[in-house]
């Protein structure tokens, strides 16, 4: 471990990442899609991790995953260093472990039968049999809002978004798993289905004790599930810190801007926010130091020599900036 | 507002550009022969638009958007679809007008703006070369001139070095720059009315916060009427004067933007904006889900479309469909048989 621990986080964690490095390719192609990331994850709690497309927000889900091969820095679930288990071990950990995506229909096997799916981890891991199996796949389905009796020998063709999402839900608590990786989860649902979706999915952390990591794009439904969120820009990340205080008084420059952009559906509120020019810049080729530095506004020399490091600026509340907005916290100015 | 429906059957009238109504909606419906039997995308929808003035409809997927888009568009095919009512465009008719006849307006008169910039443009054909080309054909205009324009065009909606961009292929841009360039397109002909569907779904709330101003700006500077079409409410709050809440085809809720907000009366329309996820809400707030799903338009039930997920239903609202009502604002009407109390005490 080269980075510390962050202060404010006990020796709870459930998962902790420290510098955590992924890159495709190599050479004049390598793409830094996730760069010295590192978090921790306490035990129960949701961290929301936000951030541009392309910024490195799956990619760093995949890596905890093992999907993808880690380049470099260390994930320790409950202790254990699992950045280079293999075989029946990372296969145990990845029970523990769970990954929910976007796309609802196409991550379920279209020719097997709800039912099956939702069991097949534990036929996997030969956990259960015969009646003792089929009644846990029942009082799964009931608890993500499926009726086993009529719907359990449907195929996934026959199911809405909604249902596919909670069938995805079923089947990753199959294993009753202590951490689930949620990857835009309910981007491509119906903002009424997407209600249901991010309500069960409370339920059902709280029953199971579940841990969350929560991927989004949309700010405000991170900001409803997540009890701390993070915010990566390029790979790198820019902020870390509990929901309310960020979303409140951001200390990186990056993450004012991006929770400007988000739409509140309120006409009362501001029409024009201040808009952040231009798009990121290549992961193939990312800025030196800092690498927000070629649309902040605040950038000096030494962000482009210098490549800050997580700071706390509160208790829990750790930014990567040389120059971090100056927090007002009593004087409501 | 008057419903009275005016019906033109053919394009006769010539525009009259002193009106204050741009686009005039009445009764509009579009039906799809499927093979679960009639469709109605779009039911008998009616509103008025004033020149640059920007509307917005909001609903669910498959509550008919971009069907009523594309039908005022004119661009829906001829088999299978029957589109009944009136859309007047400048006094001319456009439900019933020849291919033809549509291919003399689009661009000029009316352009239009899709979700996904990628099925709107060729992608294997230079951005520019695109441009060029409606220019061309729409306007025109010279293989030289088209070129210049398209150059001014690209600057227009924001892309820097638009000389190296205008020799781009649409998959080398990103989503942002593709849906800038989809926006130049439609700005070619400098139509008095750009239908915009879901302009900045699927990009980053800071690309679209790019997109939403350049559409402001753009609205003012060029005397544009828009119709802005989307699902997230957020996006209609602040960039809209006037919104349409449309359900399983029909509008349940339409009247100024923040009237609609503050003091709306239809169920569903508080249903929607109540289930929506706020940035100002605390972590683990619990969102007031709507049951059930949005219905599907080839078995709706009888009545009141949203009858099956509705609190406040009836058993009326099983029978008979309700019809729009005014309210006592201007110009804000619903459709419910048991509305919500008018101003009924601080929202939440
Ligand atoms: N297998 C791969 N090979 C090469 N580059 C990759 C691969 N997977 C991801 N990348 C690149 O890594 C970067 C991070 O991608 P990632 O998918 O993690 O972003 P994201 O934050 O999840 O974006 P989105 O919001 O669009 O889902 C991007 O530049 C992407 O193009
Ligand atoms: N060409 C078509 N043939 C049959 N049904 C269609 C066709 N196009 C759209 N529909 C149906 O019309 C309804 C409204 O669709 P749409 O306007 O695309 O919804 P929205 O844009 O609000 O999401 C949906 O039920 C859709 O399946
Ligand atoms: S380190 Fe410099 S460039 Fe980076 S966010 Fe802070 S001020 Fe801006
Ligand atoms: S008409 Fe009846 S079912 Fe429809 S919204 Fe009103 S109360 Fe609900
Ligand atoms: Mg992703
Ligand atoms: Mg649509």
């Amino acid at each position: 471990m080269t980075t510390p621990a962050p202060a404010g986080v006990g020796p709870a964690a459930l998962l902790s990442v420290r510098d955590l490095t992924v890159t495709f390719g190599r050479g004049a192609h390598a793409v830094s899609a996730v760069d010295a990331v590192s978090f921790d994850i306490v035990a129960g709690e949701t961290l929301g991790l936000v951030g541009e497309s392309g910024c490195g927000k799956s990619t760093t889900g995949r890596a905890l995953m093992r999907i993808v091969t880690p380049t470099a820095g260390t994930v320790e679930l409950d202790g254990v260093d699992i950045t280079h288990q293999r075989g029946r071990a990372l296969r145990r950990t990845r029970t523990r472990m769970q990954m929910i995506f976007q796309d609802p229909i196409s991550s379920l096997n279209p020719r097997r039968r709800v039912r099956d799916i939702v069991a097949e981890p534990l036929d996997c891991w030969r956990q259960m049999r015969g009646p003792e199996r089929d009644a846990f796949i029942d009082d799964l389905l009931l608890k993500v809002g499926i009726d086993p009796l009529t719907h359990g020998d449907r195929y996934p063709r026959s199911f809405s978004g909604g249902q596919c999402q909670r069938i995805s839900i079923a089947r990753s608590l199959a294993m009753r798993p202590q951490l689930l990786i949620c990857d835009e989860m309910v981007s491509a649902l119906d903002v009424s289905v997407q209600a249901q979706i991010l309500n069960l999915l409370e339920d059902l952390k709280a029953q199971y004790g579940l841990t969350l990591l929560f991927i989004a794009h949309d700010l405000a439904v991170v900001k409803n599930v997540s009890d701390r969120v993070a915010v990566m820009y390029l790979g790198r990340l820019c902020e870390i810190g509990p929901s309310t205080t960020l979303y409140e008084s951001p200390a990186h420059p990056y993450t004012t801007y991006l929770l400007g952009a988000a739409l509140e559906a309120d006409p009362t509120s501001r029409a024009r926010p201040d808009v952040l020019e231009g798009e990121p810049p290549s992961p193939l080729n990312p800025p030196s130091g800092c690498r927000f530095r070629t649309r902040c506004p605040r950038a000096s020399d030494r962000c482009a020599s210098e490549t800050p490091a997580l700071r706390e600026v509160a208790p829990g509340h750790r930014v990567a900036c040389h120059f971090p907005l100056v927090r007002v916290v009593d004087d409501g100015a | 507002m008057s419903a009275t429906p005016e019906r033109t059957t053919s394009a006769t009238t010539a525009p009259v550009a002193s009106e204050p109504v741009l686009l005039s909606v009445r009764d509009l419906t579009t039906t799809f022969a499927t093979n679960a039997g009639p469709l109605r995308a779009v039911d008998g929808v009616s509103f008025d638009l004033g020149r640059e003035e920007v509307l917005g409809v909001v609903g669910e997927s498959g509550s008919g958007k971009t069907v009523l888009s594309r039908t005022i568009m004119g661009l829906l095919a001829r088999s299978r679809v029957t589109v009944s009512g009136s859309v007047r465009l400048d006094g001319v008719e456009i439900v019933g007008a020849s291919e033809n006849a549509m291919r003399q307006l689009w661009s000029t008169r009316v352009a239009m703006v899709f979700q996904d910039p990628m099925t709107s443009l060729n992608p294997v054909m230079r951005v520019g070369h695109q441009i060029d080309e409606v220019l061309r054909v729409r306007l025109g205009l010279s293989r030289t001139a088209a070129r210049a324009r398209s150059l001014e065009l690209l600057s227009l909606v924001g892309i820097p070095s638009p000389a190296e961009r205008y020799r781009a292929y649409p998959g080398q841009l990103s989503g942002g720059m593709r849906q800038r360039v989809v926006i130049a397109i439609a700005l070619a002909g400098a139509p008095a009315l750009l239908l915009a569907d879901e302009p900045t779904t699927g990009l980053d709330v800071t690309i679209q916060a790019q997109i939403l101003n350049l559409l402001d700006d753009l609205t003012a500077r060029l005397h544009m009427s828009v119709v802005l079409v989307t699902h997230d409410l957020g996006v209609v709050a602040t960039r809209t004067s006037r919104i349409m809440v449309m359900y399983a085809g029909r509008v349940v809720e339409s009247g100024p933007t923040a009237d609609v907000f503050a003091d709306h009366r239809m169920p569903y329309t508080r249903a929607l904006l109540e289930c929506s996820p706020r940035v100002s809400n605390a972590p683990h707030t619990r969102l007031a889900a709507i049951p059930g799903r949005p219905p599907n338009l080839a078995a709706l039930p009888a009545g009141c479309s949203f009858a099956p997920r509705c609190a406040y239903a009836t058993e009326r609202c099983h029978r008979e469909v309700p019809a729009l009502v005014e309210t006592t604002t201007p110009g804000h009407q619903y459709a419910c048989w048991n509305p919500l109390p008018a101003r009924g005490g601080p929202r939440p």
